[in-house]
């Protein structure tokens, strides 16, 4: 071993640049497949780039006049595309549920206490969740046998979970700078982690109007 | 100076050799460790030169017994999947609002203007590609239980399995391009899946930095091509749907030139057998292609294809951090269990632990596919119902291999039964299934309805939301260490404690077994060294 050295030495030498170069060229391959703004070493461990997306009317107060009237929309989110367009109009659906005067935390003069609106995409893997208005089907279909007083819960067909759109569930996150300490949507049964995604909104004109939306989901 | 340094370094100086010279478990396992890099590269150099990719080194076996075909067979479907693959090529269009269409005037071919054999060749294409995964999870099973991956054919097992991963994904890539229902969903919770990542628990060591690196946001997407599925997401699918297959036939092709393989152990009359199957399957059952995607609707019930089904069922069961931890960790446990089995015997009744675990895998791959096609799930009743058949199948091979054992040595009961073992596997089984059963973070709504009655009926001033909200901060969580006081207080913590049982007792379990096992494997070293010192210098006589 000892009468290597000089060879094992000039090796080392050789070998650092060579591991060197390929650490940078790898790093520019992960460039390539990630083309993000944020660059150098950074770019590696960057949260994805966001676009500012133009608010949309959700529904009128119209549509949802009686408690449980529920709407379903789509908002359409301009989020990053790594393709000669560079951006793409996600489609990102939504509900929105006009809840009873009895659900604590509805103020009858505050119209935007009535509503809930929330993302369609499920926290859990990302499918699009539905409004159930019925106890059967939410028992034969979603594996969830609801308790009484029964009043209508967002379920998902992927792998079963369950939302209360009457109950908040405590989360901490920010949309755009807002920050929450809860959402509604509290998880009852099913593997979810976490309540839908929110979205916040604006009653303009006696429209509901979308303004931004919680990242994360894969649109 | 510098060079001076790397010298003594390189030099493995006295002291580093002090500690390799020394007897037992350190000075052993620091011996290991001096040496893994060496002793990795010859492992690697011997396995490689024994690595048989399509049991080549079958031939004549494969001329009595059809399950040393497989191989072969293997090689013949991944040939004509690869060559309708690229005939499809030239109609196919990876656009998202052309995909489906594209695909329709392939299949549709007694439709104007439509091409003629585009649904023959389709189906080739789609049934080789099962075929493909058919035999490939057949031949993964055969090395499996016939023990064939030991006595330095480990890399065999290893690349196959990886083989068979590889196309699994060249499958789930594959029908993402046909832009349907079934291809969009599959796609958005494949996407999703890699987010997972970006939660571990901060109580695992590292694990809030690891979080902040957003590894999983990036995972997902490079996949994606962007924040979404979108064009960029078809093209990408397309380039990796392609580069997978080719690639790895150059490989293999390589390989076949520089050591001169049989390529293909079957006959021409095999092959042309399994061609017209797949020829007769296409005509009778055309591939289908389902309604396009549409992101505003997922279908209820929603399928993956037939190969992802299992696992699918497995994620309804699961916490989603745990799940996803399992669906990556399932290859890797099967990984381990092979390094596991270190004893020479190959035959049926002498490793009894290890066809458990092939056995165990078949029936939950075929029993969950059949529950999810049906739509069967109670998760409440499921989950603990696995686990617990899981430490069953583990314990009777266990006790088969112990009756074996006990025969072969002709030893007593006591001198071969491992309690540490026996013991790992009880006290997860029976830990795991009971926190599932009472302490699980599913259906706590109906389990819970009872107590809140029972409260309500106590208590007349309570609103039934106030119940439910007392009950829900009682309700144990998937949170290891923290025992919500208010369960406590409430005398309920019994998933909590059933969790901690588990995690102590199985790591203790572990620990405990690791280090007897060392001693023991220490000292038999150290024995043997000594056998051939003494044979090296034999004492003279009278000194």
């Amino acid at each position: 071993m000892e009468d290597n050295t000089r060879r094992m030495l000039l090796k080392t030498l050789t070998t650092l640049p060579i591991i060197g170069a390929s650490v940078l060229a790898m790093h520019a391959l992960l460039r390539y497949f990630r083309p993000t703004l944020a660059g150098g070493v950074k770019a590696l461990m960057a949260p994805p780039d966001e676009v500012a997306s133009a608010p949309q009317v959700a529904a009128t107060l119209n549509d949802l006049t009686k408690p449980w009237d529920f709407k379903e929309f789509i908002y359409v989110r301009t989020s990053v595309e790594y393709s000669a367009n560079k951006t793409q109009g996600a489609k990102i659906p939504g509900f929105v549920v006009r809840l009873p005067d009895a659900v604590p935390g509805v103020d009858p003069k505050n119209p935007k206490t009535w509503f809930v609106v929330v993302q369609r995409i499920c926290p859990h893997l990302g499918c699009t969740f539905n409004f159930i208005p019925n106890r059967e089907e939410l028992s034969g279909g979603y594996n969830f046998a609801a308790p009484d007083p029964f009043h209508p819960y967002f379920a998902c067909p992927c792998h079963l979970s369950v939302y209360d759109p009457t109950r908040a569930q405590k989360i901490s996150g920010t949309v755009k700078g807002v920050s929450f300490d809860e959402l509604p949507g509290k998880v009852v049964s099913g593997p979810a982690p976490r309540p839908p995604r929110t979205m916040s909104f604006d009653i303009v004109d006696s429209k509901i109007l979308i303004t931004e939306t919680e990242g994360g989901g894969i649109g | 100076m510098l060079e001076k340094f790397i010298s003594f370094l390189l030099g493995r100086p006295a002291w580093l050799r002090s500690l390799i010279n020394k007897r037992g478990v350190v000075g052993h396992l620091w011996h290991a460790l001096w040496n893994a890099g060496p002793n990795l590269l010859d492992w690697l150099q011997g396995r490689w030169k024994k690595m048989d990719l399509f049991d080549e080194s079958f031939t004549e076996e494969a001329k009595t017994n059809p399950w040393y075909a497989l191989g072969g067979m293997w090689y013949w479907v991944w040939v004509l999947v690869l060559v309708s693959g690229f005939v499809l090529m030239i109609y196919y269009v990876p656009v998202t609002d052309q995909a489906f269409k594209s695909i329709e005037r392939i299949q549709y071919n007694w439709k104007w203007g439509s091409i003629p054999i585009g649904a023959i060749v389709r189906g080739i294409h789609k049934y080789g590609a099962d075929s493909f995964i058919i035999l490939a999870t057949l031949r993964v099973y055969r090395i499996w239980f016939t023990g064939s991956y030991k006595q330095g054919h480990e890399l065999t097992f290893i690349v196959s399995l990886l083989i068979l991963i590889v196309g699994m994904y060249s499958g789930l890539t594959g029908y993402l391009l046909i832009w349907n229902q079934r291809a969009l969903w599959a796609t958005k919770v494949m996407a999703t899946f890699p987010l997972y990542l970006d939660q571990n628990p901060t109580w695992i060591p590292g694990g809030a930095f690891i979080n902040a690196t957003n590894q999983g946001k990036t995972t997902a997407q490079i996949l994606l091509g962007g924040t979404s599925i979108g064009p960029a997401t078809v093209t990408r699918f397309y380039s990796f749907h392609f580069m997978l297959s080719f690639l790895l036939m150059i490989f293999f092709e390589l390989r076949v030139y520089n050591h001169s393989f049989k390529r293909m152990n079957i006959s021409h009359w095999t092959k042309f057998i399994i061609f017209s199957i797949i020829l007769l399957v296409t005509i009778f059952v055309p591939a289908a292609f389902g309604s396009p995607a549409n992101p505003e609707v997922t279908p209820n019930p929603i399928l993956s294809d037939w190969y992802f089904l299992a696992m699918y069922h497995m994620l309804k069961l699961q916490d989603p951090y745990l799940a996803t931890v399992l669906t990556v960790g399932i290859p890797v446990l099967v990984l381990i269990a092979l390094f596991l089995d270190r004893r020479p015997e190959k035959a049926w009744g002498q490793r009894q632990i290890f066809n458990w675990i092939g056995i165990g895998g078949c029936i939950y791959f075929i029993v969950f596919s059949f529950l999810i096609i049906n739509s069967i799930a109670d998760l409440h009743r499921d989950a603990p119902l696995w686990y617990y058949s899981m430490g069953l199948f583990l314990l009777i091979g266990y006790f088969q291999d112990w009756a074996y054992v006990m025969k072969r040595d002709n030893a007593r009961w006591y001198q071969t039964f491992h309690i540490f073992f026996v013991g790992f596997i009880v006290v997860s089984m029976s830990a795991n299934t009971l926190y599932h059963y009472y302490g699980d973070i599913r259906e706590w709504n109906t389990l819970s309805k009872p107590m809140m009655l029972e409260m309500l009926a106590q208590n007349p001033a309570l609103t039934q939301d106030q119940a439910y909200d007392i009950l829900e901060a009682t309700r144990p969580t998937l949170n290891l260490w923290k025992t919500p006081a208010a369960a406590i207080t409430a005398g309920k913590p019994v998933g909590m404690e059933l969790w901690k049982i588990h995690v102590v007792g199985w790591l203790g379990f572990m620990v405990l077994g690791t280090v007897i096992g060392l001693r023991r494997w220490a000292r038999k070293r150290d024995l043997a060294a000594d056998a051939v010192l003494a044979k090296a210098k034999p004492k003279t006589v009278g000194a």
